[in-house]
């Protein structure tokens, strides 16, 4: 994988304000850490952040940081967002070497059609929609593909299943279901009168629970 | 409707709504959600009709995860009575939502049925909310 250039200029006043004034004329703070040197306070362009993260490897993409001069092979490991813009407001930069076995998060994507779960009516659950792996810099994966063409209802790909390339390994629970062939259960029922909710999910520990005494 | 089963406090106060949603403001579960754009109370009433109103616009396939809960309990005095002799009754339960919080979530299905069906559950709300997809949210953009 090829890397990109991005200039990170040092020297950032720190704080909230500061940040704001920065975000307005079109830069984004970030901070640049790893390899045991102390972290520093950069600010990055924004419409080069936005071109350097947006290509087919998305978030991974491996960077060629130019921070006062001095270049450094990095990645960009939290992106942090605003709530409702959405808008990046802070990237953290990695600094790692080719070598080194790093972690990333890859997209799970399902590619062609389960004629026979559809055909029985029943649907395909994308349980798991990004995965962890561990590989070198240069080698994460774009995505990694789940063919659902041949699932029957009833069957599960775990993460055992996955392809991945050769040089990328995970260490989530091979057993954890990524896609799943499910019967018409989850479909959504008609008359689904006040009280009861069947199909619909609350997650569980998701936002605010009843405090219980 | 969606409601603790127990709780602490049977009356609470209620509290200010400032600021942004802190969590839940990205799609985890689905493909789809309805984002909250401005803060509010979301009662339990309105969030199952805005379950009803996306189920039967769906009808077959698909799964929704709500993600709020109505952990709330508002309080009202009966019509025309003296002020005074304490806090109402509870009356009804309330999810507070702040901007940015993801209310709904849909996946199962495609993204054009996805949206009628969550605007159509948006119209439920007491907010202005809107229809996100969980690959418009992970673009970057500054």
């Amino acid at each position: 994988m090829a890397e990109l250039t991005l200039v990170a200029e040092p020297g950032r006043a720190i704080g909230s304000a500061p940040s704001r004034r920065l975000r307005a004329t079109g830069r984004v703070p970030g901070v640049v850490y790893g390899h045991g040197a102390d972290p520093v306070a950069v600010s990055v362009d924004g419409r080069d952040l936005r071109i350097a993260l947006s290509g087919g490897t998305g978030v991974n993409q491996l960077l060629s940081l130019e921070v006062a001069g001095e270049r450094h092979l990095a990645l960009a490991r939290v992106l942090q967002r605003d709530p409702v813009r959405n808008s990046v407001v802070h990237v953290d930069f990695q600094v790692v070497s080719r070598d080194e076995i790093v972690s990333a998060e890859v997209p799970i994507v399902v590619v062609g059609e389960a004629k026979a779960v559809e055909q029985e009516r029943g649907v395909i659950e994308h349980v798991l929609s990004s995965l962890t792996v561990r590989a070198r810099p240069g080698s994460i994966p774009d995505a990694v593909h789940v063919d659902v063409s041949g699932l029957v209802i009833g069957d599960t790909v775990r993460v055992g299943g996955l392809p991945l390339p050769p040089g990328v390994t995970t260490d989530v629970d091979p057993e954890e279901a990524v896609v799943v062939a499910a019967g018409s259960s989850a479909t959504a029922e008609l008359g689904g009168e006040a009280g009861m909710a069947p199909e619909a999910e609350v997650p569980a520990g998701d936002g605010t629970s009843a405090a219980e005494g | 409707m969606l409601m603790p089963r127990k709780v602490k406090h049977r009356k609470v106060q209620r509290g200010r709504l400032s600021g942004q949603a802190k969590g839940g403001t990205t799609v985890a579960f689905g493909d789809y959600g309805i984002q909250a754009l401005e803060p509010g109370w979301v009662t339990a009433r309105q969030i199952e009709a805005a379950r009803i109103a996306m189920t039967r616009h769906v009808r077959r396939g698909g799964k929704v995860w709500i993600r709020v809960y109505p952990d709330k309990p508002v309080t009202q005095k009966p019509a025309e009575t003296r002020m005074g002799s304490g806090k109402g009754n509870p009356e009804f339960w309330v999810a507070v939502v702040k901007p940015g919080r993801i209310l709904f979530e849909l996946g199962g299905v495609d993204e054009a049925l996805g949206r009628s069906a969550m605007e159509r559950a948006i119209q439920k709300l007491p907010i202005k909310a809107r229809f996100v997809t969980r690959s418009v949210q992970e673009e970057v953009h500054v």
